[in-house]
């Protein structure tokens, strides 16, 4: 639907005919489409949100930052944008959708909206079939994307914004840029606990 | 102002052996002018290996789309990444064609300091086993040198680069003058240990023998292991061009460096049978100028001296310049590469590494050294070395959430992988041309190239395949993973041979002294010179042999024979 459609549908009122639960998700996509973040180019607010939600919940905050917090989303906009080709970008945006589709069938509810063990069983399937999907692919090496669906694809893009941003790898990781010295062969020190972030 | 166009000595390139011509040649007296077809490179400015990866804006993955449509060969490059893309050459301005069904992946850096920027550091002394490989198979012709001829230039010019390096005593691969090795790894010792046992000491696992200091060398410091060379070195401490030659060239005050200077041609002089000097485009007016010297060094790769020369037809030699052997642009070789294994090596789970080594370990060639083998010539080394996984690891994972994040804050299993790279014999066959139809971005005919994998070199890969999987399956590695993949000549980014040396100037373009045989004051001391490919690293041999190149020349000179 484009946004000019979805004003004209608004300002008619022809929207209130919908049966309630549609006239919802009706609502909320009309609100993602015009309330479009600017700086987002590609993810619209609906998109943004679920994907927010599912990057957290791979990467959460604990005592250190956690995939919003680094702007895991932001990122993937920016690679949906500028990065990968039409049909990958379509078959995250795809994927995504889908999400929102099964959760509305198991829960009747979008991803967003339902309830935290509700997110943790639909991500869970998806993790299913993600390696249904990769015994069945041969492997292909030293290849990005080699990922042939939406849920591998959110998971290298969630870790790589997380890891590869300052907190990521300097919090979490303890990446210096410069170690002055090479040591081959030493006991690993013990995981040291970081300071709550903000 | 005029621009200064006679000088004592031209040598065409700046990369590894156009940095050493510079050095040698401005350090024995002579007026050095060095041509660079790139642009100037400012280390303050253009050194990048201390940029983390939240400061680029792809996080390391780089800019696919740019990098498709201006380097979609050069990006295929693990080393063309976000960071140092720019030492790279735009593969739109710098066309080459192939033959149908044959193809070959070059790589090219145009700047000062070339290919040196981004090389992979791996410095290995060729012996006499690569030396009379031809003689003894009766394959193309015999090296017009030994190993004794060549053993005091390694000596020279590793004493000035810094090779770090463990001594093994081996003959089949000669040990260098060592800075200390780098320290093996948890596994890299383990499996040391485990091959030395299972193998009755053949196969011999070392460190890589690397030109990275590991103490301070001529006010160059030694490593601090930040891990991505190919992105330059504030320290010095690798060796490049900008790092090591140039500035040593520039302080004797006898070096003009000249950048955007596109070589075209050399320009021959009929009647004295000399080259009379170097005809450039300036890549920024465009404007077509000549330089002139008593002496001209092409150091400018493999294919692009090789190129020049080709394009530098006169009615005596219609063919390319120096080329009455006919030979000039055959016998193009690379390493094959490609084949090997990795496994997983239990133990040490509780130990690690600090720092990140710019460096892995070798273990050199054992095939056809002492017994041999029945399916193929000569022989391969083995790169590779031992690693944790990273984060990486959890994009295949399924699992989310605090525990998840807790399960990737230390680094996964110890792996170890064994990379292949082997001798590629030299062939008539293989060749490169000038392409009549394609030109670059300064109207100089494109190379068209002529070249592919024989037989021997596929049984090479096959077999790294298989004795990488028996040594890991031997030292008890699980998730064995053997891999011969079917990769171009080219991607070793060792291309060598197309103006060989020989002993019979009917069937070489070279002399003993990297001299052409037809126009006495004409070097060409890079790869083009190679008679054979031997399995190790060719970059320390082109530095010997250029240096050894310069000092007869200037003998030479003084004799008054050029």
């Amino acid at each position: 639907m484009r946004r000019r459609e979805v004003l004209q549908i608004l300002a008619t009122g022809a929207g209130l005919q919908l049966a309630p639960s549609k006239l919802l998700i009706f609502l909320r996509e009309a609100r993602a489409l015009i309330e479009n973040h600017q700086s987002l180019r590609t993810l619209n607010a609906q998109q943004d949100a679920t994907v927010k939600a599912m990057t957290e919940m791979i990467i959460p905050r604990t005592d250190t930052p956690g995939a919003t917090d680094v702007g895991a989303s932001a990122f993937i906009d920016l690679m949906l944008t500028e990065w990968y080709d039409d049909d990958d970008r379509q078959r995250f945006l795809k994927g995504l959708a889908d999400v929102d589709s099964q959760t509305r069938g198991l829960f009747g509810k979008d991803f967003v909206d339902c309830a935290a063990a509700q997110q943790a069983d639909m991500l869970r399937a998806l993790g299913e079939k993600m390696i249904e999907e990769a015994a069945e692919q041969s492997r292909v090496e030293h290849e990005f994307p080699a990922d042939a669906s939406f849920y591998p694809m959110l998971r290298r893009l969630t870790l790589t914004a997380y890891y590869t941003s300052e907190a990521g790898a300097t919090d979490e990781l303890h990446f210096e840029i410069i170690p002055g010295r090479f040591v081959g062969c030493q006991p690993a020190s013990p995981i040291k606990e970081v300071p709550q972030q903000k | 102002m005029s621009e200064q166009t006679s000088y004592d000595a031209i040598v065409v390139g700046s990369g590894i052996t156009g940095g050493w011509a510079a050095k040698e040649l401005t350090e024995k007296g002579l007026k050095t002018l060095v041509l660079e077809a790139g642009r100037p490179i400012v280390p303050e400015q253009d050194y990048v290996e201390h940029v983390p990866t939240w400061e680029v804006k792809f996080r390391g993955l780089g800019d696919r789309k740019k990098q498709l449509a201006d380097q979609p060969i050069q990006s295929t490059c693990y080393a063309c990444d976000e960071w140092s893309s720019k030492f790279f050459v735009s593969d739109k301005e710098n066309p080459y064609t192939t033959a149908e069904g044959k193809p070959f992946r070059w790589i090219r850096g145009r700047q000062v300091g070339g290919r040196s920027i981004t090389w992979g550091r791996q410095s290995y002394r060729w012996s006499d086993l690569d030396f009379e490989a031809n003689l003894r198979d009766g394959i193309a012709v015999d090296w017009p040198i030994r190993y004794a001829d060549i053993a005091p230039w390694y000596d020279y010019v590793e004493q000035f680069a810094g090779i770090s390096g463990e001594a093994l005593g081996l003959p089949q691969l000669p040990d260098s003058k060592f800075l200390p090795p780098m320290e093996l790894n948890c596994s890299e010792k383990l499996v040391r240990e485990r091959v030395a046992k299972h193998f009755g000491g053949e196969r011999v696992l070392t460190i890589g023998r690397a030109a990275i200091l590991t103490k301070d060398l001529n006010e160059r410091a030694a490593c601090h292991y930040c891990g991505p060379c190919e992105r330059g070195c504030i320290t010095r401490s690798y060796f490049n061009s900008i790092n090591a030659t140039l500035p040593a060239a520039e302080k004797t005050g006898r070096l003009t460096l000249r950048p955007f200077s596109v070589a075209h041609s050399v320009i021959f002089d009929s009647k004295t049978r000399w080259a009379k000097g170097v005809r450039v485009i300036d890549a920024n007016t465009r404007a077509t100028l000549e330089f002139h010297a008593k002496v001209v060094f092409l150091c400018a790769s493999t294919l692009e001296s090789t190129r020049l020369l080709l394009n530098s037809s006169t009615p005596e030699f219609p063919n390319g310049l120096a080329n009455s052997s006919g030979e000039l642009g055959h016998n193009v070789m690379d390493h094959i590469k490609a084949g090997g294994a990795d496994g997983v090596i239990p133990g040490n789970e509780d130990r690690v590494e600090f720092g990140r080594r710019p460096n892995g370990v070798y273990m050199p060639r054992f095939r056809n050294v002492k017994s041999k083998h029945p399916d193929f010539l000569r022989g391969y080394g083995f790169q590779g070395g031992g690693y944790r996984e990273g984060w990486e690891r959890g994009i295949s994972q399924t699992g989310f959430g605090v525990d998840f994040k807790n399960s990737l804050r230390g680094p996964g299993p110890w792996r170890f992988s064994f990379y292949g790279f082997g001798e590629c014999l030299p062939s008539h066959d293989n060749y490169v041309e000038l392409d009549k139809e394609r030109v670059d971005a300064w109207g100089i005919p494109a190379l068209k190239i002529h070249s592919a994998w024989s037989k021997n070199e596929l049984a090479l890969r096959h077999d790294m395949a298989i004795t990488a999987s028996e040594m890991l399956a031997a030292v008890g590695a699980t998730d064995i993973r053997p891999f011969a993949l079917d990769e171009p000549p080219g991607f070793s980014i060792h291309e060598m041979g197309t103006a060989r040396m020989g002993r019979d100037r009917k069937t070489s373009v070279l002399n003993s002294f990297n001299q052409a045989h037809d126009v006495k004051n004409l070097f060409v001391t890079d790869g083009g010179a190679m008679v054979s490919s031997s399995c190790v690293n060719p970059s320390l041999t082109y530095m010997a042999l250029t240096a050894r190149a310069c000092d007869y020349a200037v003998q030479q000179m003084k004799k008054g024979e050029i």
